[in-house]
């Protein structure tokens, strides 16, 4: 069973009133102009064009069809691409990043089959849309007239939109696209990562199945599920999101606590790593001794972890890159915390962390964080003003 | 002591981009193959190395999630080979300008990732690269040797191991150079132990080349390799680690006292360091097998005093030649399997949970009731392990010991 990181956000929900107000910013990796293109263009020298791959501190993101309309939404990342909804009038995609068409370039653009779409994921090879009474798999990388898969579904079976979840099942980014899920578990929600799955059921109960090489089915065992196992370390607690990384999972609480499991080798569970230990002492930042180096880490996490934020803070969504976390607060506040190396922690430095630290550029600018997607490599954030009346930009909001 | 090692690293890289081949299947995606071009592209046209090496960086990082992903038998070969071309291009990007003696570390690191994580590219440049780099590394030691900065005599990390009594009844017969015939008949074919004498004495690890300290320090200094953390492997402590020959020898081999043992263990070095290999000739009996000579797999198993391997088979005949030191080996007939207690899980189902020299005899009655032979294989002697035979080994000495896996 391969999963393949074809959606990093499942937990989102749509708030569309409120894509009036909301502005994106993304950083990490930027190999293919997805989060920052025009600044990139812009150079004189061809040769330097490359320079920007990895955007350390937020950048606001800018679209083919950002110019005058603000109602766009950013629904999800592969590892070249990022995916945005447009939400006003004619719904459909645009596309940000790596274009294989030939030449192979870097740019913007809208996606034709996608007008009238509700929801969308993205993967290396593939776009998942998914329509009121369809959803479809497009590749990416031929111009095909139609779809590689599609399926029919009344409007009443409709999912809203919660993708991969379609009726019935789930969709993955390979063939055969379409894996079932059966009603009992009542999924309300599902995230996948490279080769696992983390699903939430009505009731909040957490279900994981796939692999379990590095931990993360959280089940203490290092094995495989074949079929959606109850994460019995989870038992009693009612649970309110879920978010999968590559190798690891987390889920949030009723009260807003943050359970991580699985692969620790960037601190992405926020618990001591390996890999941070290495860089302290390669860097000689912190005196190297002898001492330090015998210090505890911890590599597999097997068992889900209770995770606490600086502060305690109350935690309302998380979203996992490959080797990050980022986690955003009730206060508006983003944390964020593992794999560094591309900038993806938006700390203006390409340090690995394995402790969730606040992420200060927006709360100096007095921005509130509203919604958080994680890239692989890469991640973004919607902010409003923390006065809600006034804009950036000094327009107000329709009351 | 910086000087250019580009012309020669140049050499040896195709003369055009357009000869340099980057082919793969439709399994690696366009855009993970557009930097890969990208790479090439700055390789031959001049780019500033640090614009390379964010690319090569970005190929690297970007496979080395796929390596990670699934288990390693099942990593598609082209995503190895996508991690190959990522050390080639660091390698080649560190040593655009001048290169310090550090530079020229971490590009041989390089390749030596490359080797042991990635598959072959280009007729296997990366071994071709690592020798130019290696070379260039030795000709500047061997000038400061001669400026009067010889290598350090350091004294081996002594450990005071026990040396178990062999009784006369347990212990494993030796035999002097065997004819093919007599080796088949009387131990082959019945699938009995027995130490081989005089069969590894021509060896240059032996003679000429006698592996010491300085030697493997000479040849293989610089190179990375796989080191095991922990005495044992089915220990909770244990863990794995990439370090240099130099590093493994400076601080398990002859360094202080204390820490965790260091054991590199059941590594293909003679692959890595095809100038080892040299050193050693695989046995003539290996010829009565079934298989080929290019399916013999050849392992090298060095460390201090004290390393352990827990009791375990293999499903293959081994051939075990102890080149330095000694070692404790106690073996146990496959017909026992159930008097030894086989982990209950999938991934430790060919080793015992038993500790063979200290056994807990409430937990593991029968084991006692199993019966065995023993022996402390001298440097030059070679143990023919029959395929399926549990066996446990411990160091008494510092040793270097070469295993031949052959069917």
């Amino acid at each position: 069973m391969t999963f393949n990181l074809v959606n990093f956000n499942h937990q989102r929900r749509r708030r569309r009133a409120k894509c009036f107000s909301m502005i994106w910013f993304g950083f990490g990796f930027n190999g293919f102009g997805q989060i920052n293109y025009s600044a990139r263009s812009a150079k004189e020298s061809p040769s330097d064009e490359d320079v920007e791959v990895k955007e350390v501190a937020p950048v606001r993101l800018s679209t083919c069809c950002s110019d005058g309309e603000k109602r766009l939404e950013l629904v999800g990342a592969s590892w070249s691409r990022t995916v945005f909804l447009q939400c006003a009038g004619d719904s459909h995609v645009c596309l940000s990043g790596f274009r294989s068409d030939p030449p192979p370039q870097k740019g913007h653009s809208c996606f034709p089959q996608s007008y009238g779409c509700l929801d969308a994921q993205i993967s290396e090879s593939y776009l998942t849309l998914a329509f009121k009474d369809r959803t479809e798999c497009w590749s990416l990388d031929k111009k095909d007239s139609s779809p590689v898969w599609m399926m029919k579904h009344t409007p009443e079976e409709n999912t809203g939109g919660r993708l991969p979840l379609v009726p019935g099942g789930y969709v993955v980014s390979a063939p055969p696209f379409l894996h079932e899920l059966s009603p009992h578990l009542c999924c309300v929600s599902l995230a996948l990562g490279m080769e696992h799955a983390v699903l939430l059921s009505a009731s909040g109960t957490v279900y994981t199945w796939g692999s379990s090489s590095h931990g993360q089915l959280g089940h203490g065992e290092l094995g495989r599920e074949v079929e959606p196992r109850v994460v019995e370390a989870l038992w009693g607690m009612a649970m309110k999101g879920v978010a999968a990384g590559g190798w690891h999972s987390v889920c949030i609480s009723g009260e807003g606590d943050l359970y991580t499991w699985g692969w620790n080798e960037s601190g992405q569970l926020g618990l001591p790593s390996h890999a941070k230990q290495r860089e302290t002492l390669q860097g000689g930042t912190a005196a190297g001794t002898e001492s330090d180096r015998k210090e505890v880490f911890i590599s597999i996490q097997a068992f889900p972890a209770l995770l606490d934020l600086p502060e305690e803070a109350e935690v309302t969504r998380v979203s996992c890159g490959s080797r990050h976390t980022a986690a955003l607060t009730c206060t508006g506040d983003l944390y964020t915390w593992g794999w560094g190396e591309y900038g993806q922690l938006g700390h203006k430095t390409t340090q690995t962390l394995d402790q969730p630290t606040r992420v200060d550029f927006f709360a100096d600018r007095g921005l509130r964080v509203v919604d958080v997607v994680c890239g692989p490599w890469n991640t973004f954030v919607s902010t409003e003003e923390k006065d809600p009346t006034t804009h950036p930009d000094g327009s107000h909001d329709i009351p | 002591m910086s000087e250019t090692i580009w012309p020669e690293l140049q050499a040896a890289l195709p003369g055009t981009e357009a000869e340099f081949p980057l082919q793969f299947s439709e399994k690696v995606e366009p855009s993970i193959v557009s930097v890969l071009k990208l790479a090439r592209q700055q390789l031959y046209g001049g780019a500033k190395p640090s614009l390379l090496a964010c690319n090569a960086q970005v190929i690297q990082d970007f496979s080395w999630e796929k390596l990670n992903t699934g288990t390693w038998r099942d990593v598609d070969k082209e995503w190895r080979r996508v991690y190959s071309y990522g050390c080639l291009f660091r390698a080649a990007s560190l040593c655009q300008g001048e290169a310090s003696e550090a530079t020229l570390q971490e590009a041989i690191r390089s390749c030596d990732m490359g080797l042991l994580m990635g598959a072959a590219i280009m007729d296997n440049i990366l071994q071709t690269v690592v020798r130019i780099l290696h070379s260039k590394v030795r000709k500047r030691h061997s000038e400061k040797e001669d400026s009067g900065e010889g290598p350090d005599v350091k004294r081996l990390r002594t450990v005071c191991a026990s040396v178990p009594e062999v009784g006369a009844e347990t212990a494993i017969p030796r035999i002097r150079c065997p004819s093919l015939e007599r080796f088949r008949s009387d131990f082959l074919v019945p699938h009995k132990p027995v130490i081989l004498q005089g069969v590894i004495d021509h060896w240059p690890a032996c003679q000429g080349h006698r592996w010491s300290i300085d030697y493997l320090k000479r040849v293989a200094g610089c190179r990375t390799v796989p080191v095991e953390l922990g005495s044992r492997y089915t220990d909770e402590e244990w863990s794995q680690s990439l370090l240099t020959v130099n590093e493994f020898i400076d601080r398990y081999i002859t360094g202080s006292e204390g820490g965790p043992v260091g054991y590199l263990a059941q590594h293909q070095l003679f692959d890595q360091i095809p100038e080892l290999k040299e050193d050693i000739r695989i046995p003539d009996y290996c010829c009565l097998g079934e298989g080929e000579e290019d399916d013999i797999t050849i392992n090298a198993w060095f460390g201090p005093a004290g390393t352990v391997s827990p009791l375990h088979q293999d499903p293959q005949h081994n051939f075990l030649a102890q080149v330095v030191g000694r070692k404790y080996i106690r073996l146990y007939s496959p017909e026992d399997s159930e008097k030894l207690y086989p982990h209950q899980s999938h991934l430790l189902h060919n080793t015992s949970q038993v500790d063979v020299e200290c056994p807990d005899v409430d937990c593991f009655p029968d084991f006692v009731k199993a019966p065995y032979q023993e022996c402390v294989l001298q440097a030059g002697e070679v143990l023919f392990i029959p395929v399926q035979h549990w066996h446990y080994v411990r160091a008494l000495d510092p040793s270097f010991s070469v295993s031949f896996w052959w069917s």
